[in-house]
C-alpha cells in the first residue's frame, strides 16, 4: 500500500486509542471511592471526544480532500455539538422535567 | 475530468496542488448528504439528553456507575479499529489490490460483530439486575442510545455486504461503492464516539 | 405518443381557468397531476384538521388523571367531531399518495413485484396512520357524561395507535428503498434513497411510547414525538417535491434515458 497514506491511517487508529485509553483514565481513576459530578472530567471527555471525531471525520472520511464546505460543516457541527453540550451542563439548563 | 480515485491519490502523493475550495468527496455525495442529516438527528437526541441529565444529575450520576466503563472502553476500541480497517479498505481497493481490500472489510465486519455481541451481552447483564429501560431518566437514554446505534450497525452490516459484493467480482468493483460504503461505517463510528462520552464518560 | 408530443407544442391559453381547461382536455399527464395534488391537498388537509382542529398534534399529556382527560375532550368536543368526520370523507384521498408512489418504482428497472407490495402494505396504512385514532377519540367526544373511565381508556387507545404504530410504514418504507436503490432509471436520486433509512428508523424510535407514561419517550415526547415528527415532515416534503419533478419528466417512453454517469 502506499506507505505514506497506510502509515498515516495506523498513526490516526493509535492516536485515537491512546487518546479513548486517556479518557477512560481520566473517567475512572477518581472512582474508586466516589463517583462523583466533575465538571473537569466531562469538559476533558467532551472536547477529547470532539477531537475523535474531527480526526475520524478529517482522515478516515477523507474530508481532508473535500471541498471547503464540507471541511467547514463538518467542523462546525462538531464545535457546535460540543459548545452546545458543554452550555447545557455548564449552565445546568434542563429540560422541564416532564 | 479525472476520477475521484485519481485525485484523491494524486493529492496524497502531493503531486497535484489543490484548488482553494475545491475537493473530492469520498464515494456519493447522496451519502453525505445522509450522514449530516443523521448528524442533526443524533446532535438533537444528544442535546435531549444532556438537558435531561442537567434536571436530576445526581440520578444519572448513581445510575451511570452501574454501568461496565470496560465495556464501553472495549465497544469503542473495537469501533475505532473497524474504522480503521474500513479506510485501508478503501486504500487497498483504490490502489487496485482487491484481494486485501477484500479482507478488510470482512475484518471490519467481524468487529461489527463483535461490537454487536459485547452491546447485547452488556443489556442482557443490566437487565438481570433489574435495570430496563423504564428504571429511571438516565436508562430510558442508555438503552435508546446504544439501541438505536445498534440498529444503524445492523444497517452497516448490509451497507458492508454489498461492499464485499462489489469487491468480489471483477465486473463490479465500483470505487464508488466501496468508498460510499466506508463513508456509512464511519458515521457509525464517530456517533458512537459522542454516545460512549455522554453516556459512560462524563461526570 | 406522437400525439401526446404534438399537444404539447400547441399554443395554450393564458389565464388560470384557461391553463387547467387545457390541462383537462389535452395533458396526457393528466391523471398524474390529478393523483399529485390531490395528494398534497390532503397532506394540507391533515395538518389543519390534526394541529389546528382536532388539536390531537401535538398530543396532549399521557399522564394526565380522569378527570383531566374528561376534561380535554369536553375542550375539544365539537372540533374532534367535525375535524375527524372531515378526515372520514376524505380518507379516500390516501389513495392517490399510494398510486402516484407505486407508480413510481413502475418507471424504475426493477421488478414490478415492488410497486404492488408498496401499495398493497400502504392500503392499510391509513387505519393506524389516523382512521383508529379518528375513530376512538370520536367515540370519546361524542357523549361527554360518558363514564370517565372508558373516556380515559378511549383516549389512551386514540393516541398509542396515532403515535405508536408504525409496523406498516416500516415495511412500506424498506420496499420503497430498496427499490430506489437498485434502480438503474434514476427514477429518484440515491440521497432519497437513503433519506428512507432516516424515516425507517423512526418507526423504532416512537415504540417506546408503549411503556413511557412521560419524558421524552412517551407519545408527546421531544423524542418520540418532536424528533420523530421533524423527520416524517423533511421526508414527506422531500418526496413531494422528487414526486412532482418525477411527473414533469414523464414522457412516457419517448424521451432520451437518464445519464448512466
Amino acid at each position: 500500500m502506499g506507505t505514506n497514506v497506510e502509515s498515516r491511517l495506523r498513526a490516526v487508529w493509535l492516536a485515537l486509542v491512546v487518546v479513548t485509553l486517556i479518557s477512560w483514565w481520566i473517567g475512572s481513576s477518581h472512582g474508586h471511592q466516589e463517583f462523583r459530578s466533575s465538571a473537569p472530567i466531562t469538559y476533558a471527555v467532551l472536547l477529547i471526544a470532539a477531537v475523535k471525531m474531527r480526526m475520524i471525520v478529517r482522515h478516515f472520511m477523507e474530508v481532508r480532500h473535500a471541498p471547503d464546505a464540507l471541511r467547514r460543516l463538518t467542523d462546525g457541527w462538531i464545535a457546535l455539538l460540543v459548545i452546545a453540550l458543554l452550555a447545557i451542563y455548564s449552565f445546568k439548563l434542563s429540560m422541564p422535567a416532564v | 475530468m479525472t476520477s475521484p480515485a485519481a485525485s484523491i491519490s494524486s493529492r496524497e502523493a502531493g503531486t497535484v496542488a489543490r484548488r482553494p475550495g475545491a475537493g473530492v468527496v469520498l464515494g456519493e455525495p447522496d451519502m453525505w448528504a445522509f450522514v449530516l442529516f443523521e448528524c442533526l438527528i443524533f446532535a438533537s437526541y444528544f442535546i435531549i439528553y444532556m438537558l435531561y441529565r442537567m434536571a436530576d444529575p445526581e440520578l444519572f450520576l448513581r445510575s451511570q456507575e452501574h454501568l461496565s466503563q470496560d465495556l464501553g472502553v472495549a465497544n469503542t476500541l473495537i469501533m475505532l479499529t473497524s474504522s480503521w480497517l474500513m479506510a485501508r479498505c478503501v486504500q487497498a481497493a483504490r490502489e487496485k489490490k482487491f484481494e486485501i481490500a477484500s479482507r478488510q472489510v470482512v475484518l471490519t465486519l467481524t468487529c461489527g460483530v463483535a461490537f454487536v455481541a459485547l452491546k447485547v451481552t452488556e443489556w442482557s447483564m443490566k437487565l438481570r439486575e433489574g435495570l430496563g429501560f423504564s428504571t429511571n431518566e438516565f436508562f430510558w437514554f442508555y438503552y435508546f442510545l446504544t439501541g438505536i446505534h445498534v440498529l444503524h450497525v445492523l444497517i452497516g452490516f448490509v451497507v458492508l455486504a454489498v461492499v464485499v459484493h462489489q469487491l468480489r467480482s471483477p465486473e463490479r468493483r465500483s470505487q464508488e461503492i466501496v468508498e460510499t460504503g466506508a463513508t456509512y461505517w464511519h458515521m457509525v463510528d464517530f456517533l458512537w464516539v459522542m454516545i460512549f462520552a455522554l453516556v459512560y464518560v462524563m461526570r | 405518443m406522437s400525439a401526446a408530443v404534438a399537444d404539447h407544442t400547441r399554443a395554450r391559453p393564458s389565464g388560470f381557468l384557461g391553463r387547467i381547461a387545457w390541462h383537462w382536455r389535452h395533458d396526457p399527464k393528466i391523471e398524474l397531476w390529478i393523483c399529485w395534488w390531490v395528494m398534497v391537498s390532503f397532506y394540507q388537509l391533515f395538518g389543519i384538521v390534526f394541529v389546528l382542529m382536532t388539536r390531537v398534534m401535538p398530543p396532549p399529556r399521557p399522564d394526565w388523571d380522569q378527570a383531566r382527560i374528561v376534561q380535554w375532550f369536553s375542550d375539544n368536543h365539537t372540533g374532534l367531531l367535525v375535524g375527524f368526520g372531515i378526515i372520514f370523507l376524505v380518507a379516500g384521498m390516501t389513495a392517490s399518495s399510494n398510486a402516484i408512489i407505486g407508480y413510481s418504482m413502475r418507471r424504475m428497472s426493477v421488478s414490478r413485484a415492488f410497486a404492488y407490495s408498496y401499495i398493497a402494505i400502504y392500503s392499510l396504512s391509513a387505519i393506524p396512520g389516523m382512521l383508529f385514532a379518528g375513530i376512538l377519540l370520536s367515540v370519546g367526544a361524542m357523549r361527554p357524561d360518558r363514564d370517565p373511565r372508558l373516556l380515559a381508556w378511549l383516549y389512551d387507545a386514540g393516541f398509542l395507535t396515532f403515535v405508536g404504530t408504525m409496523g406498516v410504514f416500516l415495511i412500506g418504507t424498506l420496499v420503497w428503498m430498496i427499490a430506489i436503490l437498485i434502480d438503474k432509471n434514476r427514477v429518484f436520486p440515491r440521497w432519497f434513497g437513503y433519506l428512507n433509512i432516516c424515516n425507517l428508523l423512526t418507526e423504532f424510535v416512537v415504540a417506546p411510547c408503549w411503556i413511557m407514561k412521560t419524558g421524552a419517550f412517551a407519545w408527546n415526547g421531544s423524542i418520540a414525538f418532536w424528533v420523530d415528527t421533524g423527520v416524517f415532515v423533511v421526508y414527506t416534503t422531500a418526496f413531494i417535491v422528487l414526486l412532482r419533478r418525477m411527473v414533469i419528466r414523464e414522457d412516457f417512453g419517448d424521451g432520451p434515458l437518464p445519464d448512466p454517469s
